[in-house]
């Protein structure tokens, strides 16, 4: 019941989504004709172009066309590659999709223990030492902090390539050298905000009633934070996992062109300054998928990781 | 304890992992034992570049530098440049005009073929041209063509239904690139996978990342190429590209960054600069509607060249590094008239605004802009300028297809504008000519609107007349009525496009044409491109 609710919400924020997107899109001044003929083309053929795009179509004809297309798994074709955008983006979801999934990796699991660590030691010299480093990292932007580490990591110790991507299939080795500097960039401002979260909530988590209870029947510290207190503390930083993940692929955008990857986020900028009106379309669709699911995702760890969730 | 204690050991081990890695190599050593002095067969290239192409078919998918740059490797033009910037023959053996121009004479070069097995023939060629002439992207530019004939198998005649003197000038460009019948039949196949008679061979292509070609075994001009395989990178952000550079993940990176020239150029024994020179310089200017008010008052726009002090926008913008502008062929063109360009002289500026305020209140417009940081620091600048001057200019940002859309249907006052970089002045007909000035709201490819009939009389010389001496006259006419009617207020030559090396990259800019002369050696905006044909990589 609970996942047919969620597919009809989801069927909801697509259309609304892409609605607004497509609408927002054919706004914007300039059109794709002249980036496709350039501009010594004549009138004569940017008008053919035009019919032949279908472009000449009313807005909402389009859109429903589009609509009517992607109900059928057809995300159209590109104005400027004229290839499939179905396959376009499945060309470039796996980069994307790895660079989110090795940023969040890194952000939580440096972020738990730095987390746990600040809290156990709140307000000491460490607790201080870490909130500032938080804070630092929260307020360096993503090209600054990408240029820094190209620097230091590649420039200067030449450990890990500048740029570029090497897919899985190619060699792992040289794939996980060219996403570790993108996954930290795009992870460090996440880790800052998990781990400030998880203090705060473990902070509060510790001066509960069962955690003096537990501590009064002589539990190891250890035990009381990592077995006790850390599960029912980690609530707020699923919620932020989840919430986060928007920001996380507006941040790809920034990452991939930094850093040379082919990724999804750098396709939708790109198409978007290229007025590739149906592979915008189809990242907007991609996204919103995904930050749904993902969400859903979410709510189902809720349940798994506080019981009191699951019985109400 | 211990899980922390596992935790570090395992990171510390991926850090151990990462730093054994070091980085990949780039540029495999050279094969064979040739001396250090020559060239040596044999290696790998890795080249940056800026943007990704639109696809490599010539006939369907719009060139720019960087398409010329990947597709260059594969497809060759019939006719090439040389380093004086006269057109020579390439993949044609000879284009002979008749007496009165309207008719051209294209032999093909024999002994020529396609990496797919094909050969070469005037046959390919005339389907090539035809195709190019129905091609919505070049109908503008062939106008001037009524039709192609099959003189023999491996003569092409091009009949025309005026005159055209620069003619083999527009096969140098993509217009003039031969790919084999099955790319014809096959426009999409061909915008992906590219064939051609070319030094290399198509072998991968990752759209926004790389796009890499292996040597061509069949090549027709005997040794060459020199490199086994280049690798073209698409690393769009400048400054790591530059970084990519230095950590020695690619060989060569393309640059328009007056920041990269200071900074390789003083490491000279690491790297080697090269800059596009003359006629393959793009100009950067204001570009000016001279059909809207205020800009159709030509005082106006003479108290903005008046008011721009161009010298200081190249100290704050390139670094010094540029020359002045005053028209749209540097000094180093042969086609080059100095003089009558109106000068920094904030004095005339005011003046000729009072006259024009007199007569029709304030002066203020609009002025069009890209978003990014530099160009908008030039743009403010000038504003800056122009209101000492008194006049008031409002900035607008525009993405680059809005600035072009309002460009070309002429919905703008003034805007920020790159071009010019055509071999022959002939290049510019199109974009300056009365004849292509359409009223605002219409597309229009002379996008100032001006229309001049002395300046396009002189354009029509230039196209028709074979005179050397007079197609020079002529073109001094167009140089001194873009002074005296100002459409354009000129700011610089834009030649700090260049292509930063390392040293061990031999050839860039120095390869030979196939009747032994010297070729152009780098053209192009804002990041010129070269052959590679005849690229080496030296032992260091």
């Amino acid at each position: 019941m609970i996942v047919l609710h969620r597919l009809i919400r989801l069927l909801v924020v697509l259309v609304v989504v892409t609605f607004l997107s497509f609408v927002l899109l054919n706004l914007l001044p300039g059109d794709p004709v002249t980036q496709i003929l350039g501009l010594s083309a004549t009138e004569e053929a940017r008008a053919q172009l035009r019919q032949e795009l279908g472009l000449d179509q009313p807005l909402l004809v389009r859109y429903l066309d589009w609509l009517g297309g992607l109900a059928t798994g057809d995300f159209g074709t590109s104005y400027i590659t004229r290839m499939p955008v179905g396959s376009e983006l499945a060309e470039r979801l796996p980069v994307t999709l790895e660079l989110l999934v090795a940023a969040q990796v890194i952000a939580l699991g440096l972020a738990i223990p730095v987390g746990v660590a600040a809290a156990r030691r709140a307000g000491r010299a460490l607790d201080q030492a870490l909130t500032a480093l938080s804070f630092a990292l929260l307020s360096t932007p993503v090209f600054v902090l990408g240029v820094l580490l190209i620097l230091v990591f590649a420039v200067t110790w030449q450990v890990v390539p500048a740029t570029g991507w090497t897919p899985i299939s190619l060699d792992l080795g040289w794939n996980l050298t060219s996403v570790i500097l993108p996954a930290v960039t795009l992870g460090a401002g996440q880790l800052a905000v998990y781990a400030r979260l998880l203090r705060t909530d473990l902070i509060a988590t510790l001066q509960e009633d069962y955690i003096t209870l537990a501590r009064a029947r002589g539990l190891s510290p250890r035990r009381i934070l990592w077995r006790h207190a850390l599960r029912p503390s980690a609530i707020t930083l699923i919620t932020a996992v989840g919430l986060n993940l928007g920001a996380l692929i507006g941040g790809t955008v920034i990452i991939e062109t930094l850093f040379g990857l082919p990724g999804v986020g750098r396709l939708i900028v790109d198409s978007i300054f290229s007025r590739d009106y149906l592979t915008v379309q189809g990242g907007v669709v991609l996204i919103s998928v995904g930050y749904v699911v993902v969400n859903f995702t979410v709510d189902l760890v809720y349940a798994a990781v506080d019981p009191r969730i699951r019985r109400a | 304890m211990g899980r922390w204690r596992t935790a570090a050991t395992l990171l510390l081990a991926a850090t151990v992992m990462l730093a054994c890695s070091g980085q990949r190599p780039v540029a495999g050593p050279p094969q064979s034992g040739a001396p250090a002095t020559g060239p040596v067969q044999g290696g790998r290239l890795v080249y940056a570049l800026s943007a990704d192409a639109n696809g490599f078919n010539p006939i369907t998918d719009q060139f720019a530098a960087q398409s010329y740059s990947m597709a260059g490797t594969i497809i060759e033009a019939l006719v090439s440049v040389d380093a004086e910037g006269d057109w020579k023959p390439y993949l044609a053996e000879s284009l002979t005009p008749n007496d009165k121009y309207d008719e051209w004479t294209i032999k093909v070069r024999s002994g020529i073929s396609f990496s797919d097995g094909m050969s070469l023939t005037g046959d390919i060629v005339k389907a090539n041209l035809e195709a190019q002439k129905k091609s919505p992207l070049t109908a503008a530019v062939f106008v001037p063509i009524k039709s192609f004939e099959l003189a023999d198998p491996m003569t092409v005649k091009v009949v025309l239904n005026q005159p055209w003197v620069a003619f083999p000038y527009y096969l140098s460009t993509q217009t003039g690139m031969i790919v084999p019948p099955a790319s014809l039949n096959d426009p999409k196949a061909a915008s992906l996978k590219p064939v051609g008679t070319g030094p290399f061979i198509f072998k991968e292509y990752v759209p926004d990342n790389r796009m890499v070609v292996t040597r061509n075994p069949r090549y027709w001009r005997q040794g060459l190429p020199y490199l086994d395989e280049v690798e073209f990178r698409i690393l769009p952000d400048s400054q790591t590209r530059a970084q990519t550079l230095e950590a020695g993940g690619v060989d060569a990176i393309g640059t328009s960054r007056d920041e990269d020239l200071t900074k390789f150029g003083a490491l000279k024994d690491a790297y080697t600069i090269h800059r596009a020179q003359g006629m393959a310089v793009a100009e950067y200017m204001f570009l000016l509607n001279t059909e809207v008010a205020p800009l159709d008052d030509v005082r106006v726009r003479k108290a903005m060249a008046h008011a721009t002090d161009r010298k200081a926008v190249i100290s704050t913008l390139r670094g010094g590094l540029t020359e002045q502008a005053d028209g749209p062929w540097s000094k180093d063109s042969k086609w080059y008239t100095p003089g009558g360009y109106p000068d920094y002289d904030l004095a005339k500026a005011s003046a000729l605004v009072k006259e024009v305020e007199a007569e029709k209140g304030p002066i203020r417009f609009e002025l069009i802009s890209t978003p990014d940081p530099n160009t908008m620091q030039g743009v403010e600048l000038a504003q800056d300028m122009w209101r000492k001057a008194g006049i008031e200019v409002s900035i607008k940002q525009a993405d680059q297809a809005d600035l072009i859309n309002r460009a070309i249907t002429g919905n703008f006052a003034a805007t920020v504008w790159t071009q010019f970089s055509a071999q022959d002045p002939d290049g510019e007909y199109i974009w300056m000519h009365q004849g292509y000035a359409k009223p605002v709201g219409d597309i229009s490819l002379n996008m100032t609107r001006l229309k001049d009939d002395e300046l396009s009389k002189a354009f029509d010389v230039g196209r028709m007349n074979p005179d050397e001496a007079a197609r020079k006259a002529a073109y001094k006419t167009v140089q001194e009525r873009l002074r005296e009617l100002v459409p354009y207020v000129f700011i610089d030559h834009l030649n700090t496009g260049a292509i930063v090396a390392k040293t061990k990259v031999r050839g860039i800019g120095e390869h030979v044409l196939p009747d032994g002369g010297k070729g152009l050696p780098l053209t192009g905006s804002p990041i010129p491109y070269h052959p590679f044909g005849q690229l080496w990589v030296s032992e260091r």
